[in-house]
Protein backbone atom coordinates (compact mmCIF):
# COMPACT_ATOMS: atom_id res chain seq x y z
CA UNK A 1 0.00 0.00 0.00
CA UNK A 2 1.53 3.09 -1.11
CA UNK A 3 1.52 6.07 0.97
CA UNK A 4 0.38 3.88 4.39
CA UNK A 5 2.91 4.71 6.86
CA UNK A 6 2.34 3.17 10.02
CA UNK A 7 2.88 4.66 13.19
CA UNK A 8 5.69 4.02 15.49
CA UNK A 9 3.54 2.65 18.55
CA UNK A 10 1.16 0.61 15.85
CA UNK A 11 4.30 -1.28 14.98
CA UNK A 12 6.15 -1.58 18.36
CA UNK A 13 2.85 -3.45 19.64
CA UNK A 14 2.44 -5.59 16.39
CA UNK A 15 4.43 -8.55 18.01
CA UNK A 16 2.51 -8.56 20.86
CA UNK A 17 -0.94 -8.22 19.01
CA UNK A 18 -0.28 -10.64 16.91
CA UNK A 19 0.62 -13.37 19.98
CA UNK A 20 -2.23 -12.55 21.56
CA UNK A 21 -4.39 -12.87 18.96
CA UNK A 22 -2.97 -16.36 18.02
CA UNK A 23 -2.92 -17.81 21.12
CA UNK A 24 -6.17 -16.01 22.73
CA UNK A 25 -8.48 -14.41 20.79
CA UNK A 26 -8.91 -16.56 18.18
CA UNK A 27 -8.91 -19.55 20.37
CA UNK A 28 -11.19 -17.85 22.47
CA UNK A 29 -13.63 -17.57 19.35
CA UNK A 30 -13.07 -20.96 18.33
CA UNK A 31 -14.21 -21.89 21.76
CA UNK A 32 -17.30 -19.29 21.43
CA UNK A 33 -18.71 -21.31 18.85
CA UNK A 34 -18.09 -24.20 20.09
CA UNK A 35 -20.07 -23.57 23.21
CA UNK A 36 -23.02 -23.76 20.48
CA UNK A 37 -22.11 -27.37 19.85
CA UNK A 38 -23.09 -30.09 21.59
CA UNK A 39 -18.87 -30.83 21.07
CA UNK A 40 -17.57 -34.19 22.31
CA UNK A 41 -14.05 -34.71 22.31
CA UNK A 42 -14.77 -38.39 21.55
CA UNK A 43 -17.35 -38.10 18.96
CA UNK A 44 -15.64 -35.24 16.69
CA UNK A 45 -18.55 -34.91 14.34
CA UNK A 46 -20.16 -33.12 16.43
CA UNK A 47 -18.38 -30.38 16.26
CA UNK A 48 -20.10 -28.79 13.10
CA UNK A 49 -23.61 -29.48 14.71
CA UNK A 50 -25.14 -26.32 15.74
CA UNK A 51 -27.35 -26.81 18.80
CA UNK A 52 -27.60 -22.84 19.30
CA UNK A 53 -27.52 -21.81 23.20
CA UNK A 54 -28.71 -24.88 24.44
CA UNK A 55 -25.61 -25.43 26.09
CA UNK A 56 -26.07 -22.13 28.08
CA UNK A 57 -29.61 -22.86 28.22
CA UNK A 58 -28.98 -26.32 30.86
CA UNK A 59 -26.23 -24.65 32.30
CA UNK A 60 -28.90 -22.17 33.65
CA UNK A 61 -30.83 -25.09 35.80
CA UNK A 62 -27.58 -26.68 36.24
CA UNK A 63 -27.62 -26.47 40.61
CA UNK A 64 -24.03 -27.87 40.77
CA UNK A 65 -23.11 -25.19 38.00
CA UNK A 66 -24.73 -22.24 40.57
CA UNK A 67 -23.71 -23.67 43.62
CA UNK A 68 -19.58 -23.71 41.74
CA UNK A 69 -20.18 -20.29 40.44
CA UNK A 70 -21.60 -19.09 43.98
CA UNK A 71 -18.62 -21.13 45.88
CA UNK A 72 -15.85 -19.33 43.28
CA UNK A 73 -17.70 -15.69 44.14
CA UNK A 74 -17.63 -16.33 47.97
CA UNK A 75 -14.18 -17.59 47.82
CA UNK A 76 -12.84 -14.48 45.62
CA UNK A 77 -14.69 -12.29 48.24
CA UNK A 78 -13.51 -13.85 51.71
CA UNK A 79 -9.91 -14.10 50.12
CA UNK A 80 -9.57 -10.65 48.84
CA UNK A 81 -11.09 -8.83 51.66
CA UNK A 82 -8.82 -10.48 54.11
CA UNK A 83 -5.66 -10.57 52.02
CA UNK A 84 -6.02 -6.71 52.11
CA UNK A 85 -6.63 -6.28 55.79
CA UNK A 86 -3.95 -8.67 56.48
CA UNK A 87 -1.68 -7.41 54.05
CA UNK A 88 -2.17 -3.70 55.26
CA UNK A 89 -1.69 -5.01 58.96
CA UNK A 90 1.51 -7.15 57.84
CA UNK A 91 2.70 -3.70 55.75
CA UNK A 92 2.18 -1.65 59.11
CA UNK A 93 4.13 -3.99 61.29
CA UNK A 94 6.90 -4.08 59.08
CA UNK A 95 6.80 -0.05 58.58
CA UNK A 96 7.22 0.14 62.27
CA UNK A 97 10.35 -1.89 63.00
CA UNK A 98 13.85 0.00 63.09
CA UNK A 99 15.78 -2.69 62.95
CA UNK A 100 16.05 -5.50 60.27
CA UNK A 101 13.31 -4.52 58.13
CA UNK A 102 15.45 -5.66 54.81
CA UNK A 103 15.43 -9.13 56.36
CA UNK A 104 11.66 -8.87 57.27
CA UNK A 105 11.00 -7.62 53.81
CA UNK A 106 12.79 -10.79 52.34
CA UNK A 107 10.59 -12.79 54.86
CA UNK A 108 7.40 -11.10 54.19
CA UNK A 109 7.54 -12.06 50.34
CA UNK A 110 8.62 -15.78 50.91
CA UNK A 111 4.98 -16.76 49.88
CA UNK A 112 5.07 -15.46 46.94
CA UNK A 113 7.85 -17.55 45.98
CA UNK A 114 6.05 -20.68 46.16
CA UNK A 115 3.67 -21.94 42.89
CA UNK A 116 -0.12 -21.95 43.31
CA UNK A 117 0.44 -25.86 43.36
CA UNK A 118 3.42 -25.90 45.91
CA UNK A 119 0.95 -24.08 47.93
CA UNK A 120 -1.84 -26.44 48.02
CA UNK A 121 0.44 -29.86 48.00
CA UNK A 122 2.11 -27.74 51.12
CA UNK A 123 -1.45 -27.30 53.28
CA UNK A 124 -2.63 -30.51 51.72
CA UNK A 125 0.26 -32.07 53.66
CA UNK A 126 0.00 -29.94 56.81
CA UNK A 127 -3.89 -30.13 56.95
CA UNK A 128 -3.57 -34.08 56.67
CA UNK A 129 -6.06 -35.09 59.55
CA UNK A 130 -3.51 -38.25 59.85
CA UNK A 131 0.23 -36.70 59.53
CA UNK A 132 -0.76 -33.56 59.37
CA UNK A 133 0.91 -30.46 61.38
CA UNK A 134 -2.08 -28.64 62.26
CA UNK A 135 -3.92 -31.76 63.87
CA UNK A 136 -0.57 -32.78 64.96
CA UNK A 137 0.42 -29.66 66.78
CA UNK A 138 -3.90 -29.36 67.90
CA UNK A 139 -3.73 -32.97 69.61
CA UNK A 140 0.02 -32.16 71.26
CA UNK A 141 -1.03 -28.92 72.97
CA UNK A 142 -3.99 -30.54 74.07
CA UNK A 143 -6.81 -28.59 72.47
CA UNK A 144 -8.35 -31.35 71.19
CA UNK A 145 -8.04 -34.99 71.04
CA UNK A 146 -9.73 -36.17 67.79
CA UNK A 147 -7.92 -35.53 64.14
CA UNK A 148 -10.41 -32.88 63.06
CA UNK A 149 -10.85 -34.06 59.26
CA UNK A 150 -9.80 -30.86 57.50
CA UNK A 151 -10.05 -32.04 54.30
CA UNK A 152 -12.56 -34.47 54.28
CA UNK A 153 -15.43 -32.43 55.41
CA UNK A 154 -17.49 -30.14 53.43
CA UNK A 155 -16.44 -26.65 55.70
CA UNK A 156 -13.36 -27.43 57.05
CA UNK A 157 -12.08 -27.91 53.26
CA UNK A 158 -13.41 -24.67 52.22
CA UNK A 159 -11.74 -22.67 55.49
CA UNK A 160 -8.62 -24.68 54.69
CA UNK A 161 -8.39 -23.97 50.81
CA UNK A 162 -9.24 -20.34 51.99
CA UNK A 163 -6.38 -20.38 54.31
CA UNK A 164 -4.10 -21.30 51.79
CA UNK A 165 -4.89 -18.79 49.06
CA UNK A 166 -4.78 -16.23 51.63
CA UNK A 167 -1.16 -17.51 52.82
CA UNK A 168 0.43 -17.65 49.27
CA UNK A 169 -1.61 -14.01 48.10
CA UNK A 170 -1.26 -12.15 51.31
CA UNK A 171 2.36 -11.57 50.83
CA UNK A 172 1.60 -9.51 47.40
CA UNK A 173 -0.81 -6.66 49.07
CA UNK A 174 1.79 -6.62 52.04
CA UNK A 175 4.82 -5.66 49.57
CA UNK A 176 2.60 -3.17 47.43
CA UNK A 177 1.32 -1.41 50.84
CA UNK A 178 4.74 -1.07 51.95
CA UNK A 179 5.90 0.26 49.62
CA UNK A 180 2.92 2.92 49.54
CA UNK A 181 4.04 3.72 53.27
CA UNK A 182 7.43 3.60 52.14
CA UNK A 183 6.80 6.15 49.44
CA UNK A 184 4.56 8.30 51.32
CA UNK A 185 5.78 12.07 52.79
CA UNK A 186 6.05 12.36 56.55
CA UNK A 187 4.94 16.31 56.28
CA UNK A 188 1.63 15.13 56.31
CA UNK A 189 1.37 12.99 59.15
CA UNK A 190 3.49 15.05 61.39
CA UNK A 191 0.76 18.19 60.41
CA UNK A 192 -2.16 16.19 61.27
CA UNK A 193 -0.58 14.81 64.77
CA UNK A 194 -0.32 18.70 65.25
CA UNK A 195 -3.15 19.26 64.92
CA UNK A 196 -4.71 17.21 67.40
CA UNK A 197 -5.73 13.92 64.77
CA UNK A 198 -6.04 10.67 66.90
CA UNK A 199 -4.10 7.81 65.30
CA UNK A 200 -6.71 6.62 63.83
CA UNK A 201 -8.10 9.89 62.36
CA UNK A 202 -4.57 10.20 61.58
CA UNK A 203 -4.96 6.56 59.64
CA UNK A 204 -7.85 7.20 57.94
CA UNK A 205 -7.58 10.63 56.54
CA UNK A 206 -4.15 10.92 55.95
CA UNK A 207 -2.22 7.48 55.35
CA UNK A 208 -5.16 5.16 53.72
CA UNK A 209 -5.68 7.66 50.90
CA UNK A 210 -2.49 7.68 49.91
CA UNK A 211 -1.59 4.14 49.82
CA UNK A 212 -4.72 3.19 48.25
CA UNK A 213 -3.78 3.18 44.72
CA UNK A 214 -1.07 0.97 46.03
CA UNK A 215 -3.75 -1.42 47.45
CA UNK A 216 -5.78 -1.23 43.90
CA UNK A 217 -2.36 -1.86 42.32
CA UNK A 218 -2.36 -4.76 44.25
CA UNK A 219 -5.72 -6.10 43.56
CA UNK A 220 -5.70 -5.41 40.04
CA UNK A 221 -2.64 -7.62 39.75
CA UNK A 222 -4.16 -10.27 42.04
CA UNK A 223 -7.36 -10.18 39.62
CA UNK A 224 -5.68 -10.94 36.89
CA UNK A 225 -4.97 -14.11 38.00
CA UNK A 226 -7.59 -15.03 40.19
CA UNK A 227 -7.84 -17.96 38.77
CA UNK A 228 -4.45 -19.72 40.06
CA UNK A 229 -7.05 -21.20 42.86
CA UNK A 230 -7.34 -23.57 40.54
CA UNK A 231 -4.28 -25.25 41.52
CA UNK A 232 -4.85 -25.03 45.06
CA UNK A 233 -7.82 -26.62 44.84
CA UNK A 234 -7.08 -29.21 42.38
CA UNK A 235 -4.26 -30.53 44.57
CA UNK A 236 -5.74 -29.99 47.87
CA UNK A 237 -9.05 -31.74 47.17
CA UNK A 238 -9.59 -31.65 43.29
CA UNK A 239 -13.33 -30.27 43.91
CA UNK A 240 -14.16 -33.16 46.76
CA UNK A 241 -15.68 -34.12 49.41
CA UNK A 242 -18.75 -35.03 47.19
CA UNK A 243 -18.24 -31.45 44.73
CA UNK A 244 -18.48 -29.56 48.46
CA UNK A 245 -15.05 -27.38 47.75
CA UNK A 246 -15.78 -27.55 43.50
CA UNK A 247 -14.89 -24.11 42.11
CA UNK A 248 -15.87 -22.56 38.59
CA UNK A 249 -12.62 -23.60 37.74
CA UNK A 250 -12.43 -27.29 38.43
CA UNK A 251 -15.85 -27.94 37.11
CA UNK A 252 -14.94 -26.81 33.99
CA UNK A 253 -11.92 -28.97 33.57
CA UNK A 254 -13.85 -31.99 34.99
CA UNK A 255 -16.77 -30.69 32.34
CA UNK A 256 -13.99 -30.88 29.47
CA UNK A 257 -11.43 -33.88 29.85
CA UNK A 258 -12.96 -36.29 32.30
CA UNK A 259 -16.80 -36.41 30.98
CA UNK A 260 -15.34 -35.20 27.22
CA UNK A 261 -17.90 -32.61 26.79
CA UNK A 262 -16.35 -29.51 25.57
CA UNK A 263 -18.98 -27.94 24.11
CA UNK A 264 -20.67 -27.42 27.59
CA UNK A 265 -17.32 -26.84 28.97
CA UNK A 266 -16.53 -24.00 26.88
CA UNK A 267 -20.08 -22.23 27.81
CA UNK A 268 -19.14 -22.99 31.24
CA UNK A 269 -15.61 -21.00 30.60
CA UNK A 270 -17.36 -18.46 29.40
CA UNK A 271 -18.69 -17.34 32.53
CA UNK A 272 -15.60 -17.78 34.25
CA UNK A 273 -13.96 -15.52 32.08
CA UNK A 274 -16.93 -13.13 31.89
CA UNK A 275 -16.03 -13.09 36.21
CA UNK A 276 -12.47 -12.83 35.85
CA UNK A 277 -12.73 -9.33 33.34
CA UNK A 278 -15.84 -8.00 35.62
CA UNK A 279 -12.90 -8.32 38.49
CA UNK A 280 -10.18 -6.61 36.54
CA UNK A 281 -12.46 -4.04 34.58
CA UNK A 282 -13.41 -3.26 38.25
CA UNK A 283 -10.16 -2.98 39.81
CA UNK A 284 -8.81 -0.74 37.03
CA UNK A 285 -11.65 1.34 37.35
CA UNK A 286 -10.80 2.29 41.18
CA UNK A 287 -7.27 2.36 40.44
CA UNK A 288 -7.49 4.91 37.50
CA UNK A 289 -9.90 7.27 40.30
CA UNK A 290 -7.29 6.36 43.06
CA UNK A 291 -4.46 7.49 40.57
CA UNK A 292 -6.24 10.74 39.73
CA UNK A 293 -7.76 11.60 43.04
CA UNK A 294 -4.36 11.38 44.86
CA UNK A 295 -2.67 13.67 41.72
CA UNK A 296 -5.19 16.33 42.55
CA UNK A 297 -4.73 15.83 46.40
CA UNK A 298 -0.85 16.21 46.46
CA UNK B 1 5.65 11.69 87.45
CA UNK B 2 2.82 9.73 87.94
CA UNK B 3 1.80 10.22 84.92
CA UNK B 4 4.93 9.71 83.61
CA UNK B 5 5.83 6.68 84.33
CA UNK B 6 2.41 5.44 83.58
CA UNK B 7 2.50 6.16 79.99
CA UNK B 8 6.02 4.91 80.24
CA UNK B 9 4.44 1.73 81.29
CA UNK B 10 2.09 1.69 78.37
CA UNK B 11 4.66 2.30 75.57
CA UNK B 12 7.00 -0.48 77.13
CA UNK B 13 3.77 -2.84 77.28
CA UNK B 14 2.87 -1.69 73.54
CA UNK B 15 6.21 -1.97 72.43
CA UNK B 16 6.24 -5.91 73.56
CA UNK B 17 2.89 -6.68 72.33
CA UNK B 18 3.99 -5.48 68.47
CA UNK B 19 6.84 -7.32 68.84
CA UNK B 20 5.26 -10.20 69.46
CA UNK B 21 2.75 -9.55 66.84
CA UNK B 22 5.55 -9.28 64.00
CA UNK B 23 7.05 -12.62 65.56
CA UNK B 24 3.45 -14.61 65.01
CA UNK B 25 3.11 -13.04 61.83
CA UNK B 26 6.52 -14.22 60.85
CA UNK B 27 6.35 -17.14 61.94
CA UNK B 28 2.84 -18.02 59.78
CA UNK B 29 4.68 -16.73 57.08
CA UNK B 30 7.84 -19.11 57.20
CA UNK B 31 6.73 -22.15 59.22
CA UNK B 32 4.44 -23.88 56.16
CA UNK B 33 7.21 -24.18 53.82
CA UNK B 34 10.27 -24.97 56.79
CA UNK B 35 8.20 -27.73 57.41
CA UNK B 36 8.14 -29.04 53.77
CA UNK B 37 12.42 -28.65 53.99
CA UNK B 38 12.30 -30.49 57.26
CA UNK B 39 10.01 -33.53 56.28
CA UNK B 40 11.94 -33.94 52.71
CA UNK B 41 14.96 -34.69 55.29
CA UNK B 42 13.40 -36.91 57.48
CA UNK B 43 12.61 -40.73 57.00
CA UNK B 44 9.44 -41.91 56.06
CA UNK B 45 9.06 -43.54 59.18
CA UNK B 46 9.08 -40.16 61.11
CA UNK B 47 6.58 -38.08 59.39
CA UNK B 48 4.40 -40.91 59.78
CA UNK B 49 4.59 -41.45 63.80
CA UNK B 50 1.91 -41.30 66.04
CA UNK B 51 2.74 -39.24 68.33
CA UNK B 52 4.47 -37.09 66.26
CA UNK B 53 8.07 -36.75 66.28
CA UNK B 54 8.33 -32.71 66.59
CA UNK B 55 12.31 -32.99 66.32
CA UNK B 56 14.02 -34.82 63.31
CA UNK B 57 16.39 -37.51 65.11
CA UNK B 58 17.77 -38.49 61.47
CA UNK B 59 18.42 -36.45 58.50
CA UNK B 60 19.04 -38.20 55.74
CA UNK B 61 19.46 -36.99 51.92
CA UNK B 62 17.94 -40.29 50.49
CA UNK B 63 15.14 -38.42 49.24
CA UNK B 64 17.18 -36.33 46.78
CA UNK B 65 18.91 -39.07 45.52
CA UNK B 66 16.24 -41.38 45.10
CA UNK B 67 15.02 -38.81 43.11
CA UNK B 68 17.56 -37.72 40.83
CA UNK B 69 18.58 -41.42 40.39
CA UNK B 70 16.51 -41.92 37.52
CA UNK B 71 12.90 -43.72 36.60
CA UNK B 72 13.60 -46.82 38.31
CA UNK B 73 14.60 -45.94 42.00
CA UNK B 74 12.80 -42.74 42.47
CA UNK B 75 9.49 -43.33 41.02
CA UNK B 76 9.56 -40.55 38.81
CA UNK B 77 11.74 -38.71 35.84
CA UNK B 78 12.84 -35.65 37.87
CA UNK B 79 15.77 -34.82 35.51
CA UNK B 80 13.51 -34.88 32.18
CA UNK B 81 10.97 -32.76 34.42
CA UNK B 82 13.55 -30.46 35.12
CA UNK B 83 14.88 -29.93 31.88
CA UNK B 84 11.52 -29.48 29.98
CA UNK B 85 10.77 -26.91 32.81
CA UNK B 86 14.25 -24.94 32.23
CA UNK B 87 14.09 -25.14 28.29
CA UNK B 88 10.57 -23.90 28.12
CA UNK B 89 10.63 -21.37 30.66
CA UNK B 90 13.94 -19.59 29.29
CA UNK B 91 13.42 -19.36 25.64
CA UNK B 92 9.05 -17.87 26.48
CA UNK B 93 10.89 -15.74 28.42
CA UNK B 94 13.12 -14.49 25.82
CA UNK B 95 10.53 -13.98 23.62
CA UNK B 96 8.26 -12.09 26.09
CA UNK B 97 11.06 -9.87 27.05
CA UNK B 98 11.89 -9.18 23.62
CA UNK B 99 7.83 -8.31 22.28
CA UNK B 100 7.38 -6.64 26.17
CA UNK B 101 10.39 -4.03 25.79
CA UNK B 102 8.73 -3.11 22.23
CA UNK B 103 5.39 -2.69 23.60
CA UNK B 104 6.27 -1.55 26.58
CA UNK B 105 8.72 1.21 24.93
CA UNK B 106 5.73 2.22 23.24
CA UNK B 107 3.36 3.02 25.98
CA UNK B 108 5.83 4.77 27.82
CA UNK B 109 7.05 7.10 24.91
CA UNK B 110 4.34 7.79 22.68
CA UNK B 111 0.77 9.56 22.95
CA UNK B 112 -1.66 7.30 20.66
CA UNK B 113 -5.55 7.57 20.55
CA UNK B 114 -7.01 4.37 22.60
CA UNK B 115 -3.93 3.93 24.66
CA UNK B 116 -5.80 3.22 27.70
CA UNK B 117 -7.95 0.91 26.66
CA UNK B 118 -5.37 -1.14 24.31
CA UNK B 119 -3.29 -1.35 27.39
CA UNK B 120 -6.74 -2.69 29.22
CA UNK B 121 -7.38 -4.99 26.57
CA UNK B 122 -3.84 -6.46 26.81
CA UNK B 123 -4.20 -6.77 30.37
CA UNK B 124 -7.74 -8.15 30.01
CA UNK B 125 -6.53 -11.43 27.59
CA UNK B 126 -4.43 -11.70 30.68
CA UNK B 127 -7.14 -12.33 32.96
CA UNK B 128 -8.53 -15.82 31.17
CA UNK B 129 -8.24 -18.11 33.59
CA UNK B 130 -5.82 -20.42 31.98
CA UNK B 131 -7.92 -23.41 32.30
CA UNK B 132 -10.57 -21.87 29.85
CA UNK B 133 -8.20 -21.03 28.04
CA UNK B 134 -6.73 -24.64 27.50
CA UNK B 135 -9.83 -25.81 26.47
CA UNK B 136 -9.70 -24.25 22.92
CA UNK B 137 -6.15 -24.37 22.64
CA UNK B 138 -6.03 -28.55 23.23
CA UNK B 139 -8.58 -28.61 20.80
CA UNK B 140 -6.47 -26.58 17.74
CA UNK B 141 -3.08 -28.12 19.60
CA UNK B 142 -4.44 -31.63 18.85
CA UNK B 143 -4.98 -30.98 14.90
CA UNK B 144 -1.79 -28.45 14.72
CA UNK B 145 -0.24 -31.77 16.56
CA UNK B 146 1.80 -29.83 18.85
CA UNK B 147 0.39 -30.88 21.66
CA UNK B 148 2.72 -32.40 24.12
CA UNK B 149 5.14 -30.78 22.82
CA UNK B 150 7.95 -28.12 24.05
CA UNK B 151 7.12 -25.39 21.11
CA UNK B 152 3.29 -25.46 22.13
CA UNK B 153 3.72 -24.56 25.47
CA UNK B 154 6.65 -22.22 24.63
CA UNK B 155 3.94 -20.17 22.52
CA UNK B 156 1.23 -20.62 25.11
CA UNK B 157 3.64 -18.79 27.78
CA UNK B 158 5.02 -16.49 25.13
CA UNK B 159 1.23 -14.93 25.23
CA UNK B 160 0.61 -15.33 28.98
CA UNK B 161 3.61 -13.12 29.94
CA UNK B 162 3.43 -11.21 27.42
CA UNK B 163 0.59 -8.23 29.13
CA UNK B 164 2.22 -8.48 32.65
CA UNK B 165 5.88 -7.56 31.04
CA UNK B 166 4.81 -4.85 29.16
CA UNK B 167 3.13 -3.58 32.54
CA UNK B 168 6.27 -3.94 34.09
CA UNK B 169 8.76 -2.55 31.21
CA UNK B 170 6.32 0.77 31.23
CA UNK B 171 6.91 1.68 34.27
CA UNK B 172 10.94 0.97 33.91
CA UNK B 173 10.91 3.06 30.83
CA UNK B 174 8.45 5.86 32.55
CA UNK B 175 11.26 6.40 35.21
CA UNK B 176 14.23 7.30 32.87
CA UNK B 177 13.92 10.78 32.11
CA UNK B 178 12.18 11.91 28.51
CA UNK B 179 15.13 14.27 28.21
CA UNK B 180 17.95 12.10 28.37
CA UNK B 181 17.06 10.42 25.04
CA UNK B 182 16.38 13.46 23.56
CA UNK B 183 19.70 15.10 24.24
CA UNK B 184 21.33 11.78 22.78
CA UNK B 185 19.07 12.78 19.50
CA UNK B 186 20.22 16.50 19.79
CA UNK B 187 23.65 14.97 19.87
CA UNK B 188 23.39 13.43 16.78
CA UNK B 189 22.21 9.90 18.15
CA UNK B 190 19.46 8.09 15.67
CA UNK B 191 16.43 7.28 18.25
CA UNK B 192 17.46 3.77 17.65
CA UNK B 193 20.79 4.31 18.57
CA UNK B 194 19.45 6.45 21.76
CA UNK B 195 16.85 3.64 22.47
CA UNK B 196 19.93 1.17 22.68
CA UNK B 197 22.96 3.75 24.38
CA UNK B 198 20.64 5.78 26.58
CA UNK B 199 17.48 4.21 27.46
CA UNK B 200 17.97 0.26 27.84
CA UNK B 201 20.92 0.38 29.81
CA UNK B 202 18.81 2.55 32.14
CA UNK B 203 16.19 0.44 32.56
CA UNK B 204 18.30 -2.51 32.41
CA UNK B 205 17.83 -3.64 36.03
CA UNK B 206 13.80 -3.40 35.59
CA UNK B 207 13.69 -5.18 32.37
CA UNK B 208 16.11 -8.08 34.10
CA UNK B 209 13.42 -8.02 36.67
CA UNK B 210 10.70 -8.18 34.42
CA UNK B 211 12.41 -11.58 32.91
CA UNK B 212 13.19 -12.83 36.24
CA UNK B 213 9.07 -12.67 36.58
CA UNK B 214 8.21 -14.04 33.56
CA UNK B 215 10.51 -16.30 34.14
CA UNK B 216 8.80 -17.65 37.56
CA UNK B 217 5.35 -17.16 35.97
CA UNK B 218 6.26 -20.31 33.46
CA UNK B 219 8.28 -21.90 35.60
CA UNK B 220 5.24 -22.35 38.17
CA UNK B 221 2.51 -22.70 35.76
CA UNK B 222 0.24 -25.41 36.40
CA UNK B 223 -3.37 -25.11 34.55
CA UNK B 224 -2.39 -24.96 31.44
CA UNK B 225 0.76 -27.08 31.05
CA UNK B 226 -1.24 -30.14 33.12
CA UNK B 227 -3.31 -30.30 30.10
CA UNK B 228 -1.45 -29.51 27.08
CA UNK B 229 1.58 -31.70 27.92
CA UNK B 230 1.06 -35.41 28.83
CA UNK B 231 4.21 -37.07 28.50
CA UNK B 232 7.92 -36.84 29.87
CA UNK B 233 8.76 -35.51 26.40
CA UNK B 234 7.09 -31.78 27.44
CA UNK B 235 5.71 -32.27 30.87
CA UNK B 236 7.53 -29.73 33.39
CA UNK B 237 7.86 -29.60 36.90
CA UNK B 238 4.26 -28.36 38.30
CA UNK B 239 2.61 -31.44 36.17
CA UNK B 240 5.36 -33.90 37.71
CA UNK B 241 4.61 -33.16 41.27
CA UNK B 242 0.98 -34.46 40.70
CA UNK B 243 3.27 -37.80 39.59
CA UNK B 244 3.51 -38.58 43.47
CA UNK B 245 0.11 -38.57 44.43
CA UNK B 246 -1.24 -40.39 41.63
CA UNK B 247 -1.23 -43.87 43.45
CA UNK B 248 -3.28 -44.38 46.84
CA UNK B 249 -0.68 -43.76 48.94
CA UNK B 250 1.27 -40.67 48.73
CA UNK B 251 4.82 -40.49 49.16
CA UNK B 252 5.16 -37.11 51.58
CA UNK B 253 8.65 -37.43 51.09
CA UNK B 254 9.35 -37.15 47.69
CA UNK B 255 6.93 -35.18 47.03
CA UNK B 256 8.45 -32.70 49.88
CA UNK B 257 11.82 -33.17 48.09
CA UNK B 258 10.46 -32.13 44.95
CA UNK B 259 8.71 -29.01 46.21
CA UNK B 260 12.74 -27.90 47.54
CA UNK B 261 13.88 -28.60 44.21
CA UNK B 262 11.26 -26.17 42.68
CA UNK B 263 11.46 -23.43 45.09
CA UNK B 264 15.33 -23.27 45.33
CA UNK B 265 15.51 -21.06 41.41
CA UNK B 266 12.05 -19.13 42.34
CA UNK B 267 13.80 -18.33 45.82
CA UNK B 268 17.12 -17.32 44.81
CA UNK B 269 15.99 -15.54 42.00
CA UNK B 270 12.79 -13.37 43.88
CA UNK B 271 15.53 -12.58 45.65
CA UNK B 272 17.74 -10.94 43.71
CA UNK B 273 14.89 -8.95 42.01
CA UNK B 274 12.69 -7.83 44.67
CA UNK B 275 13.45 -4.28 44.78
CA UNK B 276 13.15 -3.63 41.01
CA UNK B 277 10.00 -5.31 40.61
CA UNK B 278 8.02 -3.34 43.27
CA UNK B 279 9.46 -0.36 41.84
CA UNK B 280 8.07 -1.37 38.43
CA UNK B 281 4.84 -2.10 39.78
CA UNK B 282 4.09 0.97 41.54
CA UNK B 283 5.53 3.75 39.18
CA UNK B 284 3.10 6.03 37.78
CA UNK B 285 0.60 4.96 40.96
CA UNK B 286 1.53 8.54 42.45
CA UNK B 287 2.45 10.82 39.30
CA UNK B 288 -0.43 8.73 36.62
Amino acid sequence: MKGFKPSAPFLLLLPAGIVLAAVVVVPLLLSLYSSFTPFRLTRPETFYVFIGIRNYLSILSNTDFWWAFGRTVLLLTIALNLEMLLGLGLAMLVEKATRGQRILRTLMMFPMMFSPILVGFQFKFMFNDNIGLVNNALQSLGITRDAIPWLIEGHLAFIAISIAEIWSSTAIFAILILAGLLAMPKEPIEAARVDGCTPWQTFRYVTWPFVMPFAYIAMTIRSLDVARAYDIVKIMTDGGPAGRTELLWTLVARTAYSDGRMGMANAMAYFSILLSIAFTVYFFNKLAAARTQIGAEW
Amino acid sequence: MDENSSARLKRRLLGVVYRIGLFLAMLTICLPGLWIVISSLRPTVEIMAKPPVWIPQEISFDAYVAMFSGIGKGGIPVIEYFRNSLIISVTSTVIAVAIGMAGGYAFARYRFRGKSSVFLGLMLTRTVPGIALSLPLFFLYVRLGIIDTHFGLILAYVALNVPFTIWLIDGFFRQVPKDLAEAAQIDGCTRWQAFWQVEFPLAGPGIASAAIFAFLTCWNEFALASQLTRSVSAKTLPVGLLDYTAEFTIDWRGMCALAVVMIIPALTLTYIVQKHLVGGLTSGAVKG
